[in-house]
């Protein structure tokens, strides 16, 4: 038979790890699962040197895969966003369960069938930090003026309380954050941050409140998906169900371990969360920020309606369930 | 196999003349319609339409990489520096500046080449753009070395080394890449990578005198203004430095104080020189007119090279070669001098063909698994490889820095002159890269 | 005639890049008015910020076609100095048929599709506060192409005016990038 090749392009550099593993854990996968007759060859960014192009080249045909995160087409519709994460939103248990056993597939459905490309979730990185911040904030007046690289919906909540929000290349961060350019950002988690060094720049390290979930995700050009034998399509499904599963688990991982490396080098780094005041007012931002869309986008708001309604029944679940089992080990003294 | 041809046509044509962006692309294309058809051939029964539509698939994603280029605000220092370049050499400031550090050298020889390595340095501390800093140095300190009997090749060589430096001295586009590659913090890399430029500062001064010393037609002295003493004219020369003086430290400052990021001090020392070009009533619409256009011209024509170039290596890897490449990486020998030596040897070599960013994520990541297993300190290799991929911009026949001084040069200065010039800069490169590789220590590594 | 022709194509050239000169300005105090908004008065907007690289763009794309009638572009030239006018100018012809009108051409081309994504979606900025329209930007991929290929014109007809031996072969010296 007439082997198949396709190609790849993710968003990211091939050696950005986790974001990077799961296109070339499905490649590997693949090759062997089909003996050698479905080739996927992964490009990464240094290769096609369009990272924010993916969607646009997968609904081309210039790319049969994607890997990329939903939130990236934000300025193309604004309900791509539910497929990734939102301010407040589900962690990922509770969204993984919305995405396969709510309505969250539908939605994804509906949201990119006129992209030409089917969608799948690609890999979460966890509950994100709330960045790194060089000086501590106490009140919500703390963040007027505040200037802080913090994209997408949680810099639009953000400004809303008065925080000054900057576009930084990345390349230019870290010295950003080092000189003062910038008073805060907002990257991932431990796993990721270490790399990017801000914890020598900047003392206090912010629990999260603005991306609880963020899913990666796989672009697959619909044409080319459905030439594809059953058996392929199966195993090519079931190869991005594993690799974005496997995704979370290692950067639960590498943020273990890179977390247990910055706590022993600079032990006077601060773990903070914000106080409640500001917090209730991050709340409300948040939902103005939905309001406001919703009241433009009818489908916005059937989404979101959709989104939280589960998150309230997922909740009470993970309270039972995950929160007070972490409580109990609390008082157990088993961690502080 | 269509990729490493592809090199060699792009050499020969690029001798033709016509401009070297379009040479580039010209090449991507031919190459890549042959390369779309072996792509096609295992596959048996290949129609034209197949082809054509192949062909076109893979050149449709050119906008994709022209809107990252445009997107790219690092390179927003090229243009801001470059007028910075124009305007001071317009106000005649930039000749007051390096005539007057050049007068300081007395009868030492060298000085206006000295100078130029040492503003080089600053430019180089408040960006990592090539581009920027080799054409804004090749505005103002070129007709100023010509003017005054320096040697074609020694100015041409004197002004890319110098330029050059902003990818090793910090920040650096190569030693941010590298850290993500490394998975390094780019921060500790910053530092790592200090003193091997220092040393490469050290180094070219160095050169410079010697060179002059031996040869004193290369680089002549300055001449005293006649019936002035020497310590007037040093009087004389120190004021005359610190305005244009000010201004670089003004750039610097605003990063260090965290005013503006690099690139944005790049619109500071702009908005600067005009400031400093109406203090010395140097400033009307004239000269605006001309420095902006210039400017609109220059950082045209790197951003055509830049368009060319990523049609280039679209093709090259559409094509397969970067797969050719990691083959043969992978069969370097495990043993830490064989390694070490082997690895900078091809990595120049690959260095005179493609440019640094894809050596970073398609030869590196190769390279990292087999120096961790020979226990190799990751910060010492990474700056090893930081030190090679920054000469590669000053290697014959792609290197950029070459084609960009040529770009701003007087219609006198030869390509030959340029690559003649740089000859001994690579050599210094590769001396000071022997010694990080033999004396660690030295630079504060591991090894 | 053909003179004639050239002159005139000179003369739109001039302008688009006069306007580009401006928008060079403009870039300067952009950059340097966002540095100023947001140290002194910790108030920036995404949107300046954005227009920083829209103009950058801007200048650039339509900057490369201006750089071809004053012959910036940077050549290799250790042959091509040693050849006769008349040989240059063929050079310039047929590099300009063979080499940039294909690149151009395929440019145009594959920005079609590019530029109706962003148009048919309404797509604006990933930002919040960030510019809207992002096809406008995008557009100005194709159209600088073509504007290049106006150019390539006016670029041939001069090398074709100077075998026919209507024009000097030197471009005028007061344009040169450095005096
Ligand atoms: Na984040
Ligand atoms: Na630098």
């Amino acid at each position: 038979a007439k082997k198949i090749r396709w190609k790849l392009a993710e968003t990211w550099p091939s050696t950005l790890t986790p974001l990077a593993s799961p296109p070339a854990k499905l490649a590997a996968w693949m090759k062997e699962m089909s003996n050698g007759e479905f080739i996927i060859k992964v490009e990464g960014k240094e290769k096609h040197k369009a990272p924010l192009g993916i969607l646009d080249m997968v609904k081309g045909g210039q790319y049969q895969m994607g890997h990329s995160g939903s939130y990236y087409w934000k300025g193309k519709d604004i309900n791509t966003v539910w497929f990734c994460t939102v301010p407040f939103g589900m962690t990922p248990s509770e969204q993984y369960a919305w995405f396969y056993y709510g309505n969250g597939k539908k939605y994804m459905k509906e949201v990119y069938d006129k992209f030409g490309v089917y969608n799948y979730p690609g890999g979460n990185t966890g509950n994100q930090m709330g960045g790194w911040f060089r000086k501590e904030i106490k009140t919500v007046d703390d963040l007027k003026g505040l200037k802080m690289r913090i994209p997408g919906l949680a810099g639009e909540v953000m400004a809303k309380l008065g925080v000054n929000v900057t576009n930084i290349p990345a390349g230019e961060l870290y010295t950003a954050l080092d000189r003062g350019t910038i008073d805060a950002l907002e990257w991932v988690g431990p796993g990721m941050d270490i790399k990017m060094g801000f914890y020598k720049v900047a003392k206090y390290y912010y629990t999260g409140w603005h991306e609880p979930a963020s899913e990666m995700q796989f672009l697959v050009n619909k044409k080319a998906f459905d030439k594809l034998p059953k058996k392929y399509q199966t195993m090519l499904e079931v190869g991005m169900k594993a690799a974005a599963m496997d995704m979370y688990i290692e950067n639960f991982a590498a943020s273990v371990d890179a977390w247990q490396k910055i706590k022993k080098e600079h032990p006077e780094i601060q773990v903070k969360t914000f106080p409640l005041p500001v917090l209730k007012a991050l709340k409300k931002a948040a939902d103005e920020v939905y309001d406001e869309y919703a009241a433009k986008n009818p489908k916005f708001k059937e989404i979101r309606d959709d989104y939280f309604s589960y998150m309230k029944k997922a909740r009470q679940w993970s309270m039972m369930s995950q929160y007070y089992y972490l409580q109990t080990s609390k008082e157990l003294g088993i961690t502080k | 196999m269509i990729g490493l041809l592809m090199f060699l046509a792009a050499l020969i044509l690029l001798v033709v003349g016509y401009p070297v962006a379009f040479t580039f692309g010209a090449v991507s294309i031919y190459f890549g319609a042959l390369a779309a058809l072996f792509e096609l051939l295992p596959d048996g029964g290949v129609t034209l339409v197949d082809w054509w539509d192949e062909f076109l698939s893979m050149f449709s994603m050119m906008p994709f990489r022209i809107y990252s280029i445009m997107t790219n605000k690092i390179l927003m220092a090229v243009p801001l520096f470059i007028f910075m370049g124009i305007v001071l050499q317009k106000s005649e400031l930039a000749e007051r500046l390096l005539e007057s550090m050049g007068t300081l050298f007395g009868k030492v020889r060298g000085g206006l080449a000295i100078s130029t390595v040492l503003i080089g340095a600053l430019l180089a501390a408040s960006t990592g753009v090539v581009g920027a800093s080799v054409v804004a140095m090749g505005v103002i300190s070129l007709p100023i070395m010509l003017r005054h009997d320096y040697d074609k090749a020694l100015s041409t060589g004197t002004i890319c080394a110098a330029g050059t430096l902003g990818q090793i001295i910090p920040p650096s586009i190569v030693l941010i890449v590298l850290a993500d590659v490394f998975q390094l913090p780019v921060g500790d890399l910053f530092k790592a990578a200090i003193w091997p430029g220092m040393a490469l500062v050290g180094v070219y001064i160095l050169y410079i005198l010697v060179v002059s010393f031996l040869k004193p037609s290369v680089a002549p002295a300055l001449k005293p203004e006649e019936g002035v003493r020497y310590g007037a004219s040093v009087k004389k020369a120190l004021i005359a430095i610190i305005p244009p003086l000010t201004l670089i430290v003004l750039v610097l400052g605003s990063i260090f104080a965290g005013i503006a990021t690099p690139t944005e001090s790049a619109s500071l020392g702009a908005l600067g020189s005009l400031i400093l070009a109406a203090i010395y009533r140097k400033l009307d619409y004239r000269m605006v007119k001309e420095a902006s256009l210039e400017t609109v011209k220059t950082t045209s024509m790197v951003f055509a090279i830049l368009v060319g170039a990523t049609a280039f290596s679209m093709v090259f890897i559409y094509s397969g070669a970067d797969e050719i490449v990691e083959n043969f990486m992978t069969q370097l020998p495990g043993e830490k001098w064989g390694f070490l030596i082997l690895t900078m040897a091809i990595i120049m070599f690959l260095g005179f063909f493609i440019d640094f960013f894809e050596i970073s994520y398609i030869v590196v990541p190769i390279l990292l698994p087999i120096a961790q297993k020979i226990g190799i300190d990751p910060m010492w290799f990474a700056i090893l490889i930081a030190l090679n991929l920054q000469s590669s911009f000053l290697t014959p026949p792609f290197g950029f820095s070459l084609f960009y001084l040529k770009g701003v040069a007087p219609l006198e200065v030869r390509t030959t002159d340029i690559y003649r010039g740089v000859i001994p800069f690579i050599i210094l490169q590769i001396l000071v890269l022997a010694s990080i590789v033999l004396f660690p220590a030295l630079y504060g590594f591991k090894g | 005639m053909l003179t004639k022709l050239e002159k005139v194509t000179d003369r739109i050239i001039d302008g688009v890049g006069y306007l580009t000169g401006v928008l060079m300005i403009w870039l300067i105090l952009n950059v340097a008015w966002d540095v100023m908004m947001r140290y002194v008065f910790h108030d920036s907007s995404i949107a300046m910020q954005e227009l920083e690289w829209h103009t950058f763009a801007v200048i650039m794309l339509y900057g490369t076609g201006y750089a071809l009638r004053y012959n910036a572009h940077v050549r290799v030239d250790f042959l091509y100095d040693r050849l006769t006018p008349r040989k240059q100018a063929w050079i310039n012809i047929l590099g300009t048929i063979f080499f940039l009108l294909p690149l151009a051409l395929l440019v145009i081309y594959g920005s079609w599709e590019f530029v109706m994504d962003a148009y048919t979606t309404h797509e604006i900025s990933e930002d919040p506060g960030g510019l809207p329209y992002r096809w406008i930007i995008k557009a100005q991929i194709p159209l600088a192409f073509i504007f290049l290929i106006f150019c390539a014109f006016n670029f041939m007809l001069h090398n074709i005016n100077i075998l026919r031996g209507a024009e000097a072969p030197l471009p005028e010296p007061e344009e040169e990038v450095i005096e």
